[in-house]
């Protein structure tokens, strides 16, 4: 096997053209030239295209005919071609780790294109710390670990109870923690939701049904999850339960813990009697109103896009139209004014609302935060921006739409699954494009309001979503794990300090009693490599695979030499 | 891999070998790939300035700064404001450093030094519990409290590297070592009792009324 080391090092060096986005910039012929003289390089080769089909088989063929056990490609980004160069390594027999990729293109080429010589000259010094480093990378093995085929979702919210469902259905068996009494979390307190004006009582039971009669479901309520511990197929909850603390293991978690509304004290004269938030307001239509209330006031953005909540909540707009056009079904002669910074009314059927509740002569007045409205006694004063004078607003009932705020627990709930908050409180997203139900922690994934204010049927779409992507390491039945990551190298070394467990972002890290005394175990599956316990381990015990202390070290020196 | 897989030891070393400048650019704060890899990468950084500033060279050879993939001119504005700064700077040991060359280079030797020592990297490590939840009694630093005390083992374990460093050329007094140092005696003193307690240090002979101490080889 080529990848042999006790065989002399034999490295293969590739440097791409790109077409001409780097042969355009560079002295190609410079660059391997140079190449050519750098130690334990066999073979050099320029490519067109290193990722084009004619490229991959040159790569192959050059591994084969030259013996090559280690293979720099200089071109683009590991980001876009690094597992494409690192797969045609392993069809050609070769460890796909003794591959090293060095960017000529996007950090050098691209960044130079008037400045030939220097540019040439930097691509040399990426190229030479890219060969250092690959005379000292290491084969390495993919990681296999199983998938317990249960899930636990936190939060019995309608978030919950969609993911659930899902699951469910899928063949997966679920288990539901509420804290609450009752699931249907926010449901509860809803009267109709918009624009379908679907009555959210019919809604919650008939998603509690589907719950309490599936079979693969197991509900807690009243209950917490008070530990988690292990990784991504492999987890341990510990759920305290109405009859005692339950530990069970689960595969997969969905973090469903919605949000909640902010009660805007001493804001705008607020009492929950004359003036309430919409959320009292739907417990009122949900009773139905009392006919004496005509006139109605409603403040938009109570307690949101100021410089403590900064962000847009998103969906009380929808809400105050909503209930506006609720409370002209009930009193068709109230009048109602609402009072908007701005009105976000998003999608088609949002914009139909909105029109709809103009056409039932709902008013909309603009009002400026600078010169915020004043509730009184018996009406509201407001500056009208546009008429340019003061108005003062009969009120019967002033509503505050006082937007979702983060859980209260959100910090416990964030470090018991060592997931992040945005500073609002809200829980962050892997990425927001990419990744926008998982977290960055694999094997945990979230929908609803805890990420951030969503109407139900985002939140329904966003609980399907998640269902989706957690049932895909279960129904696999294994994850494999990049095994770039932290060894313990050097188990003699570790003192079983416990510093890099503290600062390990993952619990990637844990001590266990050996019989050569306390010492530090990495669990493969939870590691991401970042690297923070080889950079903290005065003992140089651990390290990362691929991005070891000597071959750190190898690219500084290479880097350093007086040439 | 994140910055947090910065080791300050590294860093040290590069400069004893005539880096001169160093930037670390990570993501912003809660936006970091591998959750807070950042936070421990300014940590370290933070001290090593700091290290760099109490041993002459200038700490502005080294840079933490943040920006987003996305950040293309922010990025740009930084490696260019960096470079500029180094050039204004010179070659390392030179005119923008308070120590010159050859000397600077033992100075760094005596950092990498302590930055791969223990205790600095419990301290630097520990930093935001030590200010957001406590240590094991519960008490919670103040940035100011802990930037005081981290002022001060910097000192201390500077001390003794090169109280160490000094035994390594020959064994002396502890006269001799304050006034080679210029440490006060009654630090150095302190030292040498830590070091002989710890078996890095021990009596050679006493002459002329004064015990002299030699490093006893250590293990590796």
């Amino acid at each position: 096997m080529p990848e042999n080391n006790d065989q002399d090092i034999r490295i293969g060096v590739f440097i791409c053209h790109c077409g001409s986005n780097i042969a355009g910039y560079l002295d190609m012929e410079a660059l391997s030239d140079y190449a050519q003289t750098l130690p334990n390089v066999t073979f050099v080769q320029r490519n067109l295209y290193s990722c084009s089909e004619g490229g991959i088989n040159e790569i192959k063929k050059g591994i084969k005919e030259q013996n090559l056990n280690r293979v720099v490609v200089a071109s683009c980004t590991p980001r876009t071609h690094e597992p494409l160069f690192r797969s045609s390594c392993e069809e050609a027999g070769l460890n796909p780790y003794l591959f090293e990729m060095v960017n000529i293109r996007d950090q050098c080429s691209w960044v130079h294109m008037r400045e030939q010589e220097d540019g040439t000259a930097k691509a040399k010094d990426l190229i030479r710390m890219g060969i250092a480093k690959a005379a000292l990378l290491e084969p390495q093995e993919s990681i296999m670990s199983e998938v317990c085929a249960r899930a636990l979702v936190i939060g019995g919210g309608i978030a919950g109870m969609t993911a659930s469902t899902a699951l469910a259905r899928r063949g997966y068996e679920v288990v539901l923690v509420e804290k609450e009494e009752n699931l249907g979390g926010m449901l509860n307190h809803l009267n109709k939701l918009g624009p379908t004006m679907t009555d959210a009582g019919d809604l919650m039971e008939e998603k509690i049904q589907e719950i309490v009669q599936h079979a693969k479901i197991t509900v807690f309520t009243q209950s917490r999850v008070t530990a988690v511990q292990g990784f991504i197929g492999k987890f341990e909850a510990d759920i305290e339960t109405q009859s005692g603390v339950k530990k069970i293991d689960i595969g997969v978690i969905l973090m469903a813990t919605g949000g909640r509304a902010f009660v805007p004290e001493g804001l705008y004269g607020y009492d929950g009697q004359r003036v309430i938030t919409q959320l009292e307001m739907e417990q009122l239509l949900k009773n139905g109103l009392n006919s004496d209330i005509k006139n109605v006031v409603m403040i938009q953005c109570v307690g949101s896009r100021n410089q403590e909540r900064p962000y847009c909540s998103r969906i009380c707009c929808q809400i105050a139209v909503k209930n506006a056009i609720l409370i002209k079904d009930q009193i068709p002669d109230a009048t109602i004014s609402i009072l908007y910074r701005d009105m976000q009314m998003y999608g088609v059927e949002n914009e139909e609302m909105f029109r709809d509740s103009k056409a039932k002569g709902v008013r909309y007045i603009h009002y400026d935060p600078a010169r915020s409205p004043q509730t009184e006694s018996d009406q509201v004063r407001v500056y009208h921006s546009l008429l340019g004078r003061e108005m003062a607003l009969p009120a019967d009932l002033v509503v505050l739409s006082t937007p979702i705020v983060a859980p209260e627990d959100a910090d416990v709930t964030s470090q018991l699954l060592r997931v992040p908050v945005d500073e609002n409180g809200f829980f962050l997203e892997g990425h927001v494009k990419l990744k926008p139900l998982d977290f960055a922690t694999d094997g945990v994934f979230l929908c609803g309001s805890a990420r951030f204010p969503a109407n139900i049927r985002e939140v329904i779409a966003q609980g399907l979503g998640a269902a989706s992507r957690a049932s895909i390491p279960m129904s696999k039945g294994s994850v494999v794990v990049e095994p770039i990551i932290s060894v313990l190298a050097d188990e003699d070394a570790c003192r079983g300090c416990g510093l890099c467990v503290a600062l390990c972002p993952y619990g990637a890290l844990e001590i266990r009693h050996t019989e050569k005394g306390r010492k530090v175990h990495v669990i493969d599956v939870a590691c991401k490599g970042c690297g923070v316990c080889a950079a903290t381990c005065y003992q140089h015990a651990l390290t990362i695979n691929s991005y070891t202390d000597q071959q750190l070290e190898a690219q500084i020196d290479a880097f350093l030499i007086e040439d | 891999m994140c910055t947090g897989r910065i080791d300050p030891a590294m860093v040290a070393r590069a400069f004893q070998k005539r880096l001169d400048g160093l930037m670390v650019v990570g993501c912003y704060f809660g936006d970091c790939h591998y959750i807070s890899g950042n936070v421990q990468a300014k940590a370290k950084i933070d001290t090593t300035r700091k290290l760099f500033k109490h041993i002459g060279v200038n700490e502005e050879r080294l840079a933490f700064r943040q920006c987003s993939s996305g950040e293309a001119s922010v990025f740009v504005k930084l490696v260019t404001e960096f470079d500029e700064k180094i050039r204004s700077l010179g070659p390392l040991g030179g005119d923008g450093d308070r120590v010159k060359a050859p000397e600077i280079f033992g100075k760094l030797e005596a950092a990498e030094a302590v930055l791969a020592g223990e205790k600095i990297r419990w301290v630097m490590g520990k930093r935001t519990p030590f200010l957001e939840t406590g240590n094991i009694y519960g008490e919670i630093f103040t940035e100011h409290e802990f930037n005081r005390a981290m002022d001060m083992i910097i000192v201390e374990e500077i001390e003794v590297q090169e109280i160490l460093a000094k035994l390594k050329e020959g064994a002396r007094s502890v006269k001799d070592l304050a006034g080679d140092l210029a440490i006060p005696s009654e630090r150095v003193f302190r030292y040498i009792t830590a070091l002989k307690r710890k078996g890095m240090v021990a009596l050679d002979n006493v002459a002329d009324r004064s015990p002299i101490f030699q490093l006893v080889p250590q293990e590796v």
